[in-house]
């Protein structure tokens, strides 16, 4: 009985596992072949003249390092910014009290169901107001300001730590950013993993903010990538767009690889509710 | 207190609300009162100046805008009134789009839901190498939507793409899968690829259930079926609530179909076939292509208040079936002190 539960649940696991891990190897596969192949009929599963120069093809066509130094730099420089301007404020609401937090705090929780594109295009004429347009500014902007989900995280994080670190803090004589900064941050590495990598790929993948913000040649990988493989004819190069988006995709699941027993106890022991 | 002995302060001062005089406590706790007061407001301020800048200016703006003509960027645009709203519920594009939206949303968030659930059960068994395939069934979660649509993209192309592939070794001709009518499909696919969201704060929420409750009811002859739908659906009710709320509000504003259809030409909207133009599209269709910034904002404030109104519903509907009651940490102090006794 228990062994054939046992085997029920293998043998579920290896067909789920197939079937969420079998886009990945198509995107692969796709990449290693070359132009003639992707035409064959039938489909050919495996290339039959693995062609690893559609990698060298894929960056070099067009100046793929260089969109994809304008995405780490934009991608960095909100990350950070957003996980520390995040965790200031999550503090805030997690261990201090004052007349309107409440209110604050409501504010706060229903801003994270506001749609991105709402405020995305009256903020996109704001900033063409102060000459932002086309500069990275926004996210360092939007950065400083953190972000509600991620408030969120630092403050039910901080809300379960014990009350005796504080007191003895204060007792110690520790004003309140002394006690965040030496007491409560260093404690919290698990959310700062989860912060910098949501954050990170949120911006590394984000489609919108830099297509509409940004210049053809300041913008994004994410932006120039869908559309900067074709041939003279206009038609879409698959194996090159494959192989680009290889290289694309792959820095943000090694970050995740790299940092995801943080992240995964991050998200559980903020707990979401 | 002066900071000049911290030290020798620090240990009569911690008990010394007990034997204190009674006028200086009080005194010290409203200072420190007002100073964390103070120090809310500078933790705090950040975000509210930040929200007052890029989130309620924008906002307001746009519901300007949307009673206006505007272009966004010539200076010529002039008070219309109601014009715009009223062309939002007379314009078939709009009510078309919006009835694909709520019929996206009606299919994938209950799957993902339900799919999610089944997958944190699964993984939450006693199997070896749970971990590694807890982060395997993720990693589609992680990959940017550009790089999803795009593998989607291959993967349902009409000559090179997988599934036409397999449709072949079943002798079945193949479709044309980006075009109409299959492409809501190929979105739905895409959209139940990321489940591992879902798994993992359902998983997150599944171990929060302390186990002595699962055996209890087992000592107690319950089916695991009974002890699944009696006390872990309950008990993860608030979990599932929130994945509802957050899945509804995702899929109601989806620009998905949009990475799914883009074609060499930058920024073509056009491309999205009918079946995928849901509300999102559009909107940026109207903003984008058609430069009508008022029109555009008008739809934006009428998705945003049927956001509002759904997730209003949604909670009212849920009372009675959400148990906030019952904590976690008080549920397993509970369940302790029933083994124990």
């Amino acid at each position: 009985m228990v062994l054939s539960r046992r085997s029920v649940v293998y043998m579920l696991l290896v067909s789920v596992l197939v079937l969420i891990l079998s886009p990945f190897a198509w995107l692969a596969i796709t990449a290693f072949k070359d132009a003639s192949e992707l035409r064959a009929v039938p489909i050919h599963w495996w290339p039959h003249h693995p062609s690893p120069g559609n990698f060298v093809k894929a960056l070099t066509s067009w100046d793929y390092f260089g969109y994809a130094r304008n995405s780490l730099t934009i991608a960095t420089i909100y990350a950070v910014l957003a996980t520390f301007a995040s965790a200031w404020a999550g503090y805030g609401f997690a261990r201090l009290e004052a007349p309107g937090k409440r209110v604050i705090f409501g504010v706060l929780l229903s801003t994270m169901m506001l749609p991105q594109v709402m405020t995305l295009v009256p903020t996109y004429l704001l900033f063409a107001k102060f000459h932002l347009i086309n500069t990275y500014m926004p996210w360092v902007l939007w950065g400083l300001c953190g972000m509600p989900y991620l408030i969120f995280l630092f403050r039910q994080f901080f809300t379960n730590m014990p009350k005796e670190l504080e007191e003895a803090a204060i007792v110690d004589g520790c004003g309140q950013m002394r006690i965040f900064w030496r007491i409560f941050l260093p404690q919290s590495w698990p959310v700062i993993a989860t912060s910098l990598i949501l954050s990170f790929s949120w911006t590394w993948g984000d489609w919108l903010a830099p297509a509409l913000l940004l210049d053809t040649g300041r913008t994004t990988l994410a932006v120039q990538l869908a559309t900067g493989y074709h041939n003279a004819h206009g038609g879409t190069l698959n194996n090159l767009v494959a192989a680009g988006t290889l290289v694309y995709v792959v820095p943000v699941l090694v970050l995740f690889l790299i940092l995801q027993r943080g992240f995964v106890s991050g998200i559980a022991t903020s707990g979401l509710k | 207190m002066s900071t000049g002995h911290l030290t020798v302060a620090a240990g009569p001062a911690v008990q010394s609300p007990a034997g204190a005089p009674a006028t200086r406590p009080p005194r010290r706790r409203r200072s420190l009162a007002t100073r964390r007061a103070w120090a809310f407001y500078a933790f705090a301020g950040p975000w509210v100046l930040g929200f007052l800048a890029l989130t309620a200016y924008p906002l307001g703006y746009a519901l300007w805008l949307s009673f206006t003509n505007s272009d966004g960027l010539s200076d010529n645009s002039r008070f219309v009134g109601l014009d715009n709203y009223k062309e939002v519920f007379s314009d078939p594009e709009t009510l078309a789009s919006l009835a694909r939206t709520g019929v996206f949303t009606a299919m994938t968030v209950p799957l993902t839901i339900v799919a999610g659930l089944f997958l944190a059960v699964l993984v939450n068994q006693p199997i070896r190498g749970r971990g590694l395939i807890r982060t395997l069934l993720y990693l589609p979660a992680v990959v940017p939507p550009v790089g999803a649509a795009i593998t989607f993209r291959m993967i349902f192309d009409r000559d090179s793409g997988a599934a036409n592939g397999l449709l072949d070794l079943f002798n079945v001709n193949g479709l044309a899968w980006l075009a109409d009518p299959y492409a809501r499909w190929v979105l739905i696919v895409l959209t139940l690829w990321g489940v591992g969201n879902v798994m993992i704060i359902s998983l997150a929420g599944l171990q929060d259930i302390p186990k002595e409750l699962h055996e209890a009811a087992r000592v107690d002859g319950a089916s695991p079926w009974q002890s699944f739908t009696r006390i872990t659906l309950p008990l993860l009710s608030p979990v599932i609530f929130f994945q509802v709320v957050t899945g509804i509000i995702a899929s109601l504003q989806t620009f998905v179909p949009l990475l799914i259809s883009l074609d060499p030409t930058p920024k073509g909207i056009g491309s999205v076939p009918e079946s995928n133009s849901l509300f999102m599209i559009h909107v940026l269709d109207q903003y984008l292509l058609g430069g009508r910034y008022g029109y555009a904002s008008a739809l934006l404030w009428v998705l945003f208040l049927i956001i509002i109104a759904v997730t209003l519903i949604v909670f009212k509907l849920s009372k009675g079936a959400v148990f906030y009651s019952v904590e976690p940490e008080r549920a397993k102090t509970k369940s302790r002190t029933i083994g124990g006794g």
